[in-house]
């Protein structure tokens, strides 16, 4: 015997298989999968600079993610094989980190000067920052790890940043599990997170990074191989050294807030001065060359002077993720 | 994938009639079971693409989720206490926790027609996270009043099964969803829709609204009945008793954490913790219910207790094996098992039938804050003297919240069997 409501709640299933269904095959099968040759435009990159960009353009994802190589103010080259959400190169090793191709996973490949993935790698989150040493013998990714629904705490959404071995493509570290030191003394708490790598451009086992707990954002100073982290200061995120080595560029937050305004840090004197960008942008910034920062505010990438003076520029249109290519002058 | 899944959900409540003649477990608390399937299959789809959605289709930072999760967690603990009393003054628990079940069936429905900003899915989730706060308490009273004074541990593990196995398919539905339509994140808010609504009407259609126990005659219970429970010579105990454990207890997510910190996993296996923890779970939730009706409540719930301190021991470990992983997550999952159902279960049997959904509402809201103090304390021991000396004063904590949680507890039994 099935009462009443039994039967009403049956025919019910029956409809919600029937429209929950139909609707995900017209999905699988509708719009969404068009190819298109439209690319980033270049705004205005100064000539003798090179930048490697990703594609943004979330509507279309048989472009969204792609790589460009921008030249003297023109898109030279177009990866047909990486797809990312986080790019990096230097001296003939990359990293591109984005979804996986079964669309509901997400995934690093290192790559070589063809753009080819050479190794890939599962990652645990959202990606977040890319980086690369100088010398292309290290690299390190930054993810953000979701909440599970398991997960109910005040760390339930956090980072986890680790180190790569460009050559094999395999993990050598992570940053969790290297030994932090503050005022000379052992320092730990259950928040630690970890994020933003730049390697020293003349050294590459030495990196800084940023360690968040409670409200502070703490500059640490690291060392590949000595898995150990050394406090520096508070108050800089997404640190980005410059090619002499000398400076810092980073994100310094608006008291509180999840906005951000773009700094450079002198490591001499431990101070530092905003730059001439007054929008709030989160994104680790790249060194185009010693006196200029490149960034993107999420849509397009700008360039600004260092120093603090002069004013923004448009370089590259619908693109995230600038890399400095060097100066091929 | 959805059509298997789909229809796995229209075959279960024969197969759980049949499984549930063999447990003897009422009708209204498997059909419960399966409101809490059917809604957990919906909220956790959304829960699994959220992030993915908010970062690569909306543009947000990771950093808006995190803000937007975190905001709303309070939102839910404040309303339970006031959801459960009025539910018991109006005698209306179906109603009240339909309402709650309604809330977040909508929630659902604005991600599909409104959800494609920022703001909109931040106020959606704040929506959702209120209607679960409305919903707890009155549905673990009606689980209550379905039944038996003896069999309530094994209702409510029942209850708690069928609710984690919803957990476990909605990621999987969500991304085979993704799978099959690549970015198509509307496809899965559409697919969580029908859950959500089906979950609702499983609800208003065979969930019986006035179950054996639930008080018929008298006056409906005033505020001051409800505050009184605080000094209640049976339910008081019971109240300490669970503050004190849950603040002994150190959270799953941190758990979590400290094994991080010691073991180099493969980024591959992390959420694998979650999974084995869950599976766990899931398969002791019944036995340990049916051998808490058998052999005692308090002592099933003190033994689960203890089994934290196998978690906490491979915490302390230098070097933690895959063994001892394994074993920790094992003991992990049998004590979710045997407490949280069974603490409800014994609350159930201690509450007068007027009184149910307030004096549970009451009860998840005293363990809700003991889990905040924990949280809040092992990590600012973690910070000032360091992990392992932090698992030492929780393991003494623990130990000693038992001790005082023993006598506490028996003396909640006692009124029972006086009764």
């Amino acid at each position: 015997m099935v009462s009443r409501g039994g039967k009403i709640t049956v025919a019910l299933v029956v409809v919600c298989v029937l429209l929950g269904g139909g609707y995900v095959v017209y999905a699988a099968l509708g719009p969404g999968q068009t190819t298109t040759d439209a690319s980033p435009s270049a705004g205005s990159v100064p000539s003798e600079t090179a930048l490697m960009v990703r594609a943004v353009d979330p509507s279309r994802p048989a472009l969204n993610g792609r790589v460009f190589v921008v030249e003297d103010g023109k898109v030279r080259r177009r990866s047909e094989d990486l797809a990312c959400e986080r790019v990096y190169y230097a001296a003939g090793h990359g990293i591109c980190m984005g979804v996986a191709p079964s669309g509901v996973d997400y995934t690093a490949s290192v790559f070589g000067e063809d753009l080819v993935p050479q190794h890939s790698m599962r990652l645990t989150g959202l990606p977040s920052r890319a980086r690369v040493s100088a010398d292309g013998r290290y690299g390190a990714m930054t993810v953000f790890v979701s909440g599970d629904a398991y997960l109910s705490s005040p760390t339930a959404f956090s980072t986890r940043t680790y180190l790569l071995d460009m050559k094999s493509g395999e993990r050598i570290g992570q940053l969790e599990q290297f030994e932090v030191r503050k005022d000379g003394a052992p320092f730990d708490a259950v928040d630690f997170n970890f994020w933003g790598i730049t390697f020293d451009p003349a050294d590459s086992d030495r990196f800084y990074a940023t360690l968040g707990t409670g409200a502070h954002h703490y500059l640490v100073e690291g060392s590949v191989r000595g898995h150990r982290l050394q406090v520096v200061r508070d108050g800089v995120e997404c640190p980005s050294l410059s090619p002499d080595g000398k400076q810092i560029a980073f994100k310094s937050r608006i008291d509180g807030t999840n906005r951000w305004r773009l700094h450079v840090l002198d490591l001499a004197t431990l101070e530092d001065h905003p730059v001439a960008e007054e929008r709030s942008i989160d994104d680790q910034a790249e060194w185009l060359d010693a006196e200029t920062l490149v960034y993107s505010n999420g849509v397009d990438v700008y360039a600004v002077p260092a120093d603090g003076s002069g004013e923004p520029g448009l370089l590259v249109r619908d693109a995230t993720s600038p890399v400095s290519l060097g100066n091929r002058g | 994938m959805y059509q298997v899944e789909a229809s796995k959900a229209l075959l279960k409540p024969r197969l759980w009639a049949r499984q549930s003649a063999r447990l003897r477990v009422p009708r209204n608390v498997v059909m419960l079971g399966l409101v809490s399937l059917l809604t957990d299959v919906s909220s956790e789809m959304v829960a699994t693409v959220l992030p993915m959605y908010l970062v690569f289709s909306l543009g947000a930072s990771p950093l808006v989720f995190g803000a937007i999760d975190g905001t709303y967690r309070g939102a839910a603990a404040l309303v339970q206490v006031a959801s459960g009393f009025s539910s018991d003054r109006w005698r209306r628990h179906k109603e009240v926790a339909g309402f709650g079940y309604g809330l977040s069936a909508l929630g659902k429905v604005a991600l599909v027609a409104a959800g494609n900003t920022i703001g909109g899915v931040g106020a959606i989730v704040a929506v959702d996270r209120v209607g679960k706060g409305i919903r707890t308490a009155p549905r673990d009273a009606l689980i209550s009043l379905s039944s038996a004074r003896d069999k309530l541990a094994t209702s409510f593990g029942v209850h708690r099964a069928m609710d984690s196995v919803g957990a476990m398919l909605g990621p999987l539905l969500a991304f085979g969803i993704l799978f099959l339509a690549p970015a198509r994140f509307d496809a899965v808010f559409v697919v969580s829709t029908l859950f959500a609504v089906l979950g609702l009407a499983v609800l208003v259609l065979n969930v019986e609204g006035k179950p054996r126990r639930a008080p018929r005659e008298g006056t409906p219970p005033r505020l001051r009945a409800a505050a009184s429970l605080l000094k209640d010579r049976s339910f008081a105990p019971l109240l300490i008793a669970a503050a004190g454990l849950s603040i002994a207890s150190v959270s799953d997510a941190l758990i979590y954490v400290g094994l991080q910190r010691t073991i180099d996993f493969d980024p591959a296996v992390f959420p694998l913790l979650y999974v084995m923890t869950a599976i766990s779970f899931m398969a002791l939730a019944i036995p340990v219910g049916q051998l808490a009706d058998r052999v005692g409540k308090v002592p099933v719930l003190l033994a689960g207790q203890a089994l934290l301190f196998v978690v906490y021991g491979v915490l302390l470990m230098t070097s933690v094996g895959y063994l001892a992983l394994i074993a920790c997550l094992l003991c992990l999952g049998g004590y979710f098992a045997a407490t949280e159902g069974v603490m409800t279960a014994l609350a159930g049997a201690v509450l007068p039938e007027g009184l149910q959904a307030s004096g549970i509402g009451i009860l998840i809201t005293v363990v809700s804050l003991g889990r905040l103090v924990s949280s809040l304390a092992f990590g600012a021991l973690w910070f000032a003297i360091g992990l392992h000396s932090a698992v030492l004063v929780f393991a003494t904590a623990l130990a000693l919240a038992i001790a005082l949680a023993t006598p506490l507890l028996l003396r909640a039994q006692c009124t029972i069997a006086d009764g």
